[in-house]
Order: C-alpha cells, then sequence, then structure tokens
C-alpha cells in the first residue's frame, strides 16, 4: 500500500529525515516511536503533503502511484488520513459542516454525488456513539475552544467518517486519559478491515496495549534505527531510547 | 464632459423650487467632494465623475422573471422600475406610497445634490403596535443606459412596531450607472427595525448610499450591509440616538475582487445616557480591490453608561489589494466603555493545510476559512433568506461550489 524509499526531506536547508525506508502492506499495523524531535510528525506532514516540507530525494507510493506528485486534496481523496498532533482551530465552521464539507468534496473527486444529508447525519451519529462523542458536539465549531482530549477525539471522528485506506495518528494518545484513550483505540480496532492500514505514532507504549502493532519502528534523528514486532514497543518502555540511539549515533556520526 | 456638466445641462431644463435651485447653483460651483475632503481621503470619486451620464430615467416594463431572479420570493415586495413605483404590497399597518419631499438635519453635499434632483423613492410608515412577521423587499431596477439617479426615501415606524427590510439595487444592463441613494428611518419609542442592504449590482456599477437613522429612547436598529458587486460603492450609516436605552447595530461583509472598491463610513452619534451600539465589518479582498472603513463614535457629554464597540476585520487575499481602516473615537463623557479594533491578516497556513488534508481543495479550503471569517457578521443578520443568499454570494464569488450548511 504505501511505500517509502531514502526519503529525505526538510525545511529551509536543514534536513530532518535524513533517509526514511518504510514499506506498510494492507492490514497491517505500524507503530513508529521515537524521542521527540526525531522527525515523527514531519514524516507524517511529508506523507500528508504539507508543501512545507522540501522533499530533496527518495520516492513515495501508494498504491502504486507516486504519491509526491500529488496535492494534500489528492491524498486524501486517495485515501490517506492524517490525525494532527496539534489539530488546528477553525472558528466559524461547525463540525458537522466541516465533515459535510470534506466528504462532499472527497465524493466529487470520485464522480460521486454528495451524501444526502439525511444520510449524512445517520452516519455521524453511529460514528458519534462509537466514540462516545456527546450530542450537541456537531454544532460546535471545529476545534475551537476543544480540550486537548476533544480535539484527539474529534480526529478520529473524522476518520471514522472519512474512512480512509492509510490512517497515521501522530500522538493521538497524547491529552487522551486512559477512559478516551480506551475508547478511541476500540474505535480505530473497529474500523479496522483487511483492507486499510494504520500508522500509529506514539510516544509511550500504553497506547500499543490497546491497538497492537505488527511492527514497531524506532525512528532517531531522521532515520528509523530499528525495527522489531510489538514485544520491541515493551522493550523500550523498559529500557528507554539510549541503549539504541547511542548505538545508532555512533554509526551516523 | 463629465457628470457636473451632465447636472448642469438638465438643471437648466428643469423647473425646481428656488430653495432647490439654490442648492443646485451652490453644487454645481463646489462640485463634488475630492479626496482633499477629509470624509473622501482614501475614496477618490474622480473616474466616477469623469463618465457621462443621463439624467432622465424613461422607466420600462419589468418582466416578472426579472423580478422574481432578483427577488428573495418574499410575500412582501416593493417594486421601482426606473424610481417608478410599480408594485406595491398591502400591508396591515403599513402605508407605503412613492417619493415625497423631507428635510433631514445630517446632511452633506451629496444629499443636498439628492434633496435638489430627487423625484424618486419610497415614503413607508408603520402604524403604532404592528409587529410585522414577514420583512419587506424593496427592489430597484434600473434599465437606463449609464443612468444617474436619486432616490430618497423615508421610513417612519411608530411606538413599539418592528418590522425589517431587505433592499437591493439592480442594474439591468451592464452600464456603467451612478445611483446617488438616500434612506432616512425614524425610530419612534420602543421599535425594533432591521434593514438588510444586498449591493450586488452589475461589475461596473455605481453608488453612494446613505442612511440617517434618528432613534428615540428604547428602539432598535440594526443595518446590515453585504456587499458583492459593483465597481464603486460608498456607504454612509449615520445614526442618531435621541433617547436612553437605545441599540444600533451594523454588520458589514464586503467579499471584493477585481478594480472594486468599497467604503462603509459610520457614525453613531451617541447623545443619550445608557445606549449601546455594536458594529462588526469583515471585508475579504481579492485582486486589486480596495477598501476603506471609517467608523466614527461620538459620545456626547450627558451620554454617560454608554457601551459602544467597533470592529473592522480585514483578510487581504492578494498582494494588490488594500484597505484603509481609521477609527474615529471622540468620547466627552466619563462613564463610558468604548472598544474597537482593526485587524488586517491572511488566511493561516496551517488551517488550510489541515483542511486540503481533510480532502478539501484549496480553492474551497480558502472559501471555507473565508467563510469562517465572514460568518460572524453574516450570523447576526435574523432573516433566513438573507443569510443564505450572501453564504451563496460567497461561493459564487470565490468560485467554489459549496453550501456552507448543516
Ligand atoms: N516547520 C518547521 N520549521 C523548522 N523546524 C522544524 C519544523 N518542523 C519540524 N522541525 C524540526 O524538525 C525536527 C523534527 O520535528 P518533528 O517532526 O516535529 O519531531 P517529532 O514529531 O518526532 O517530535 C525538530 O528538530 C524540529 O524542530
Ligand atoms: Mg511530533
Amino acid at each position: 500500500m504505501l511505500q517509502i524509499k531514502e526519503l529525505k526531506a526538510g525545511i529551509e536547508g536543514n534536513q530532518i529525515l535524513k533517509g526514511i525506508n518504510l514499506e506498510v502492506k494492507a492490514g497491517e499495523i505500524h507503530a513508529i516511536m521515537g524521542p521527540n524531535g526525531s522527525g515523527k510528525s514531519t514524516l507524517s506532514a511529508v506523507i500528508a503533503g504539507k508543501e512545507e516540507y522540501e522533499v530533496e530525494g527518495g520516492a513515495i507510493s501508494f498504491d502504486g502511484e507516486n504519491l509526491l506528485e500529488l496535492d494534500p486534496e489528492e491524498r486524501a481523496h486517495n485515501g490517506i488520513f492524517l490525525s494532527f498532533q496539534y489539530p488546528v482551530e477553525i472558528p466559524g465552521i461547525s463540525v458537522s459542516n466541516f465533515i459535510k464539507t470534506s466528504i462532499t468534496e472527497k465524493r466529487k473527486a470520485q464522480g460521486l454525488e454528495p451524501l444526502p444529508t439525511k444520510n449524512l447525519l445517520k452516519m455521524m451519529r453511529e460514528k458519534m456513539e462509537l466514540l462516545s462523542i456527546k450530542k450537541g458536539y456537531l454544532s460546535r465549531n471545529m476545534n475551537e475552544g476543544f480540550s486537548g482530549g476533544e480535539k484527539k477525539r474529534n480526529e478520529i471522528f473524522q476518520m471514522a467518517m472519512l474512512e480512509p485506506k492509510l490512517a497515521i495518528l501522530d500522538e493521538t494518545d497524547s491529552g487522551l486519559d486512559i477512559d478516551a484513550l480506551r475508547i478511541v483505540a476500540n474505535g480505530v480496532n473497529k474500523l479496522r478491515t483487511g483492507d486499510n492500514a494504520t500508522i500509529v505514532i506514539t510516544h509511550y507504549q500504553r497506547l500499543l496495549d490497546y491497538i497492537v502493532p505488527d511492527f514497531v519502528h524506532v525512528l532517531h534523528n531522521g532515520r528509523i534505527i530499528k525495527s522489531g514486532g510489538k514485544e520491541l514497543a515493551l522493550e523500550l518502555e523498559e529500557k528507554g531510547y539510549d541503549w539504541i540511539t547511542k548505538e545508532a549515533d555512533k554509526k551516523w556520526a | 464632459m463629465g457628470l457636473i456638466k451632465n447636472i448642469k445641462s438638465y438643471s437648466e431644463g428643469i423647473q425646481i423650487s428656488a430653495e432647490k435651485r439654490e442648492i443646485l447653483t451652490s453644487f454645481l460651483s463646489n462640485g463634488f467632494p475630492t479626496t482633499k475632503d477629509e470624509e473622501w481621503k482614501y475614496t477618490s470619486l474622480k473616474k466616477v465623475i469623469a463618465n457621462e451620464y443621463s439624467i432622465e430615467n424613461k422607466g420600462t416594463i419589468i418582466d416578472s422573471s426579472v423580478i422574481e431572479k432578483y427577488s428573495l420570493g418574499l410575500k412582501n415586495k416593493i417594486i421601482f422600475s426606473d424610481g417608478r413605483l410599480i408594485n406595491s404590497p398591502s400591508i396591515k399597518g403599513v402605508n407605503i406610497n412613492g417619493f415625497s419631499e423631507f428635510e433631514s438635519a445630517n446632511t452633506d453635499s451629496i444629499l443636498q445634490l439628492n434633496k435638489a434632483l430627487s423625484k424618486n423613492g419610497f415614503t413607508i410608515s408603520v402604524d403604532k403596535n404592528t409587529a410585522l412577521e414577514n420583512p419587506i423587499e424593496i427592489l430597484f431596477f434600473s434599465t437606463t443606459v449609464n443612468g444617474f439617479s436619486q432616490y430618497r426615501n423615508q421610513i417612519s415606524i411608530g411606538e413599539n412596531s418592528e418590522v425589517k427590510f431587505i433592499e437591493r439595487l439592480q442594474n439591468l444592463n451592464n452600464s456603467a450607472s451612478f445611483v446617488n441613494h438616500f434612506t432616512q428611518i425614524n425610530c419612534a419609542e420602543n421599535t425594533k427595525v432591521e434593514y438588510n442592504k444586498i449591493q450586488n449590482n452589475t461589475a461596473e456599477s455605481q453608488l453612494i448610499d446613505t442612511v440617517n437613522v434618528y432613534q428615540e429612547q428604547d428602539s432598535t436598529c440594526n443595518i446590515n450591509t453585504l456587499i458583492f458587486g459593483g465597481s464603486f460603492i460608498r456607504n454612509n450609516l449615520n445614526f442618531e440616538q435621541n433617547g436612553s436605552n437605545c441599540e444600533s447595530n451594523m454588520n458589514g461583509v464586503s467579499i471584493l475582487n477585481n478594480n472594486q472598491l468599497a467604503d462603509n463610513h459610520t457614525f453613531v452619534d451617541h447623545k443619550s445616557a445608557h445606549c449601546r451600539s455594536n458594529e462588526m465589518y469583515k471585508g475579504v479582498y481579492l485582486d486589486n480591490s480596495k477598501g476603506v472603513f471609517n467608523g466614527k463614535i461620538m459620545v456626547r457629554p450627558d451620554a454617560q453608561k454608554i457601551d459602544a464597540f467597533q470592529s473592522n476585520n480585514n483578510l487581504l487575499l492578494s498582494d494588490t489589494s488594500s484597505i484603509d481602516s481609521k477609527p474615529q473615537l471622540e468620547i466627552y463623557a466619563d462613564d463610558v466603555k468604548c472598544s474597537h479594533g482593526c485587524t488586517i491578516g491572511q488566511l493561516d497556513d496551517d488551517a488550510l493545510f489541515y483542511m486540503r488534508s481533510r480532502g478539501i481543495g484549496i480553492e474551497e479550503a480558502k472559501a471555507v476559512l473565508t467563510y469562517a471569517f465572514a460568518s460572524e457578521a453574516i450570523e447576526n443578520i435574523s432573516v433566513e433568506q438573507v443569510k443564505s443568499l450572501a453564504k451563496k454570494l460567497l461561493a459564487k464569488k470565490l468560485n467554489v461550489d459549496l453550501d456552507f450548511s448543516l
């Protein structure tokens, strides 16, 4: 589904990603862990198409197509979804209106008519129930005045509505208390099919108790320095990152 | 030639009172205001008055399909064709007539010209204790090529009454028409008035629109101005509060492109204590468009306990668009809450990327953010049909197919 080869990207001449290789197949869950500032959010933003970052080398393909040639909205239409580490407040537009617009635009790109409002509202209610989202939330302005946890839940709500092929969850767990974490993880699990895939970016092993990854990668200083199975997350939880980052620093010094 | 000469030769052939003749003579010798005039510093009439105009209007029959096209479909419609009243609804408690002469206390040279030349307009008086459920729609159609028209309208609302209006001036050809429009609204005690102006005329049309509002105690008057179409628009809104517990509200949304210019001049004269005024103007400027905002708030010495709030927020969406914004506060009372704020900004890149990552195309994302920016003012409009028209026109102006509603 997603293939990243030797990806190098940065901003204003400052290289942040220094050669990333990653392959994600349909049905898989990958976890990306790593210390602060290692480039996790940059990687997800580059996959989603943030133009601020300059791709200096390497390639990304998604379902066989060169992703780097597509605009962010085209990537979304093709099934990529990024749950932002810091979701943006959009005052003046309600959650329901926002989601309606994004679904309508996605359907438009696929040559489909807009979903009738009735069906859309029904779908919203179902997904809200799945994520234990309270009524009244739909008419609030997009992320405006939302608590950290509410913003994250809103991200997953949008994901549930858009049904992406590849979801990238950038620190969706931060800001969530344990109950909310369980609800969100449960939602993510329920949305899983054999055809979609998830990349979970997290600092903590905790989320991975609920969303169990097939692969765990450690990102450090713009490179994936170690990959393994779900046990790797437990090992990192226990020993921290030092034992692998030191080795890597020596190698790339 | 130019407009001054057009007016001169026109005035030589008409019969008017000695008073009007004197006004005209003085106007013709002084000419239109120039940018040397403080009130016209950022808005030049030079190009407008260099054109040739036809002052005599013929008046033609307007097809009902045309009326339908520009109407909001409300039951109560007052319709003018080249200044002639061609349709007037009968509403219980409301008297609607054509033009009548009246004086206005607050006047400038443009209004003097209006007084001397106007023969058209409406006169509406609403009885006491009349609350109208349905808004009154007022449509001025113009079929004259390069017409220069003066409309002079007066609305008097009787005590304890409540009325809403929607007004639209519509050119039925693409010529450079110029309208000098004046409306006086007298709000008696305990009245509620909402006046919505849809300024979406043809691309070359030009307008100077003045509204003078005189409020008695416990009255509320809201004026909403939606500017989408027209090459030159100057709005003057003047409120005079003559009793306690008055409220004057203004909402403005301008979405301009190409070489459009829109100038909103507002003036609230707080003459009595315990009153309020709120103004919220949102401007969006694309291409080479230009905006001007001048908000004057005067609080007279005896007008204590005044709450006056003014905001003017602007989005400049191109490198060649501009806005001149000027608050003018003159406060002579000491127990007053008065605030004003002006912002000039661009669309937020992070928000744009956020939306694009959700599948919303860049033009649509810009439109959503622009709508979000303007929506606070649009939401203050109480007539649903006006609100949804505003959303439609906004989408159209930004070239997107979005309806902003759910
Ligand atoms: N927009 C930006 N401008 C400048 N530096 C940036 C920008 N985005 C990321 N960086 C830098 O790139 C590095 C990686 O950041 P980030 O991808 O946010 O890391 P992580 O998500 O792993 O904490 C950091 O050193 C950060 O300061
Ligand atoms: Mg991050």
